[in-house]
């Protein structure tokens, strides 16, 4: 199962689902990353943590344990 | 119908998702002058004004800090969501404004979807217009409204336009409500209880998928226009990047490719501490013509004044106690205000989004969060909206420890305070070096705020309760040029606010200081047996400040001072310095009595240099002792204010008062050790 946090840099994938045991599932949800759309690993820190992604026209960055509740298709 | 609902005002709220141009929107209606900030979340406290009466509107208007959703997910969301429902002062809304921005209408939806669901009665804003277009699409509003069901206004945030549009329609509004509330006297709108408060991932979803629909129908493409064209239009709309190829879902182009660098995994931390650096030592270098300025008009202020009104004793209390004391606090007004202007600056870019993910990392290892960061920084101005931006965090754990390390931050108080000392240690004509001593102060504390952090978070568990979810979701808002005209106002606006804060109280207690060194001995009898005026006049000084009721209230604080290799002069300062710190230099001009013609720095500088301690006749001010009290002040805890804010924002006395004896016991400690160290290494 290929989550955000495995993707390398400038690759695109397409959400399939959102793990929601996830504490932060939710907000994960609210701010737009729902199945079926398409999101793009566009930046990190530094320190590989946290990770910036394209999504729906803007920037998001998440930590990289964030980014793995969201699975990819 | 009774009076008092005839006055009472309509109430509007405005809310919207952080960064849609909440803020904005609010200033162009009240006319008022509210921060506004590119970052998400940086609003977080309400604000209220009345309708500017030129729009002819009476009617009230909420600003309120930025949600997703309506599910609040820290303090701050908290805040918005309850004022959607009951305001604890305002009452509930009789409408709402919610903003969208048109460039993120696909996440910016959500939120004015889950209102009209919920029953509020809504008018949508579409801001940043210019942006969508500037990509080459625009949103059909009329069919938004259609789909949506309620009235849909295009305003631009930057230039206003569209304003009057909204005006029309909040008047017309008004105008209808209050028909409806003479027909039914009780307004019985039934308040919706928070109906997505366990809205589970399906109605998210479902949401989602019905703004993905709607966002289909509404969004058409310009049409094609020359390229040229395209590039001449956008340049006099001041837009940073034209691309005319660019689709509507793809971010900014131009912030991707800044972000390369700024972000960049080699260059990001080198530009990060650049930034940094620059900003902190340009606040010594630019500011310094204009302080000469206020300066030399103090100066000449003062010795006019002691020239028309005589040796009297109302003569020294005017232009030494009033005029020299205040003076030599305003003297360092350039520098904060230019503190002010940077900070603006880089608020209004885009970037600070970018320097809290940077070093989120870092900060989560000693309990803070990368949302710490702004609230650090904003300490460097002030530590009081400083602690209230910690609402942003949503962990409780990382947003406490946040606000217990904020007062460690050097803020704009401290700095004549630091100025003057740094004065006094490098030498006049190398202004470079007290730029980057100011810089060193400001890295050794943030420095020391950190290593404050990591032990209370490493020791004491049961100070600050464990959490479990500590998590970073941050919006990176696309890069924009700064508007200067209201970065400039706002600085302008803070430096005005420092001035009647700060003023008085220096006023005050350079007066209540000036009276404690005059009396009671204030003509005291002296040998002048074979000395000149000028030794007459400094003998007769320093016998009446000997014998004043100053002194002898340093008697007390002598036994505290004698180990920091300091008397009890500097010490009455520095308790005049909890007032607030800057005091700390009108108390030092008062005391030392600089009266020189000319500018007060310069006399203070050599009054300092003067200075012998009394019972021992060894320097007051050596390096050594001025590095100690340079320390001091990085640690003290002197201001209330920020105790009164600390208190309420962690709901009880425990964190102010551990902030208050931890910090100023360390900087006792730390100065103490700063002085015999490098008394010890030679240098007195
Ligand atoms: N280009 C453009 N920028 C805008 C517009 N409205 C607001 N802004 C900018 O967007 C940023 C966020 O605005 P602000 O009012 O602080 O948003 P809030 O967080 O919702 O209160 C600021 O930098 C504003 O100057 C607009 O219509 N067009
Ligand atoms: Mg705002």
């Amino acid at each position: 199962m290929k989550t955000a946090s495995k993707l390398n840099f400038g690759e695109k994938g397409i959400i399939s689902d959102i793990d929601n045991t996830h504490p932060s599932f939710r907000r994960i949800l609210e701010i737009g990353f729902t199945p079926g759309q398409e999101i793009q690993l566009i930046n990190s820190s530094a320190f590989n943590d946290p990770l910036a992604f394209s999504l729906r026209g803007t920037l998001i960055a998440i930590r990289k344990q964030e980014a793995d509740c969201i699975i990819l298709s | 119908m009774n009076a008092d609902s005839a006055v009472k005002l309509q109430l509007i709220t405005l809310v919207g998702p952080p960064n849609s141009g909440k803020t904005t929107l609010f200033n162009l209606l009240s006319g008022k002058n509210l921060k506004t900030v590119n970052y998400p979340g940086s609003t977080v406290e309400y604000s209220i004004g009345k309708i500017q009466s030129k729009f002819g509107i009476k009617a009230d208007v909420l600003d309120s800090p930025g949600i997703i959703s309506l599910n609040p997910n820290s303090p701050d969301e908290e805040i918005s969501v309850n004022s959607l429902y009951n305001h604890p002062i305002y009452g509930s809304p009789n409408f709402l404004i919610t903003t969208v921005d048109a460039s993120q209408i696909s996440r910016h939806l959500l939120l004015s979807m889950q209102l009209i669901a919920s029953g509020f009665d809504i008018i949508v804003v579409l801001t940043m217009n210019d942006l969508m277009e500037k990509r080459g699409f625009r949103v059909d509003e009329k069919k938004l409204s259609e789909e949506l069901g309620c009235k849909v206004i295009k305003v631009n945030g930057r230039t206003g336009e569209g304003i009057d549009n909204l005006v029309i329609w909040l008047k017309q509004k008004i105008d209808n409500d209050r028909i409806e509330i003479r027909e039914n006297n009780h307004n019985n709108r039934i308040i919706p209880k928070k109906i997505f408060e366990n809205a589970e991932k399906e109605q998210l979803l479902k949401l989602y998928s019905d703004i993905e629909e709607i966002e289909k129908k509404v969004i058409t493409p310009l049409p094609v226009i020359s390229e040229k064209n395209f590039r001449n239009a956008n340049k006099s709309l001041k837009i940073l990047n034209p691309t005319l190829k660019s689709g509507n879902n793809q971010p900014d182009e131009l912030t991707l490719k800044i972000d390369k660098y700024l972000l960049s995994k080699r260059l990001g931390l080198i530009f990060f501490f650049l930034i940094m650096s620059v900003m902190f030592t340009s606040i010594f270098w630019v500011a310094d013509p204009f302080m000469s300025l206020i300066d030399d008009f103090f100066g000449w202020l003062s010795s006019i004044t002691l020239a028309f009104l005589g040796n009297t004793w109302y003569g020294d209390l005017i232009a030494d106690g009033i005029i020299s004391g205040t003076g030599s606090v305003l003297v360092f007004l350039p520098q904060i205000l230019i503190l002010f202007l940077i900070l603006g600056l880089l608020e209004d870019t885009g970037y600070l989004a970018r320097g809290a993910m940077l070093i989120d990392k870092p900060l989560s290892k000693i309990g803070l969060n990368g949302k710490s960061f702004v609230p650090m920084l904003s300490g460097f101005a002030c530590a009081i909206p400083a602690i209230l931006s910690a609402r942003t965090i949503s962990n409780r754990r990382e947003r406490l420890l946040t606000i217990f390390i904020i007062p460690l931050m050097s803020c704009s108080a401290r700095l004549p305070v630091y100025a003057l000392l740094i004065a006094f240690l490098t030498p006049s004509d190398k202004l470079w070096l007290g730029g980057i001593a100011l810089a060193v102060i400001y890295i050794v504390s943030i420095i020391g705020s950190l290593i404050v952090a990591a032990i209370v978070n490493r020791f004491n568990k049961r100070l600050i309760k464990a959490e479990d979810n500590s998590s970073f979701i941050l919006e990176l808002p696309a890069y924009r040029l700064p508007k200067a005209k209201v970065v400039i106002r706002n600085s302008i606006d803070n430096a005005k606010q420092y001035i009647f804060r700060a003023g008085p109280v220096i006023m005050v207690l350079s007066m209540i200081i000036w009276f404690l060194t005059y009396f009671p001995n204030h003509n005291p009898v002296i040998d002048e047996t074979g000395l000149n005026t000028e030794q007459i006049e400094q003998m007769i000084k320093s016998e009446r400040l000997a014998t004043s009721y100053a002194a002898d209230l340093g008697k007390f604080i002598q036994p505290v001072m004698t180990p920091l290799g300091m008397d009890w002069r500097v010490g009455v300062a520095l308790i005049s310095a909890f007032a607030a710190r800057e005091v700390f230099v009108s108390s030092l001009v008062l005391i030392f009595r600089v009266t020189d013609s000319g500018d007060i720095r310069s006399s203070m500088i050599s009054a300092m240099r003067n200075a012998k301690i009394e019972a021992t006749g060894e320097q007051l001010f050596t390096p050594a002792t001025t590095l100690g009290l340079i320390v001091f002040f990085m640690f003290a805890l002197q201001c209330l204010s920020t105790v009164a804010v600390s208190r309420k924002e962690t709901g009880g006395w425990r964190i102010p008062i551990l902030q208050i004896v931890i910090f100023t016991s360390t900087a006792y400690i730390l100065t103490l050790f700063t002085v015999n160290i490098l008394r010890f290494a030679g240098i007195a």
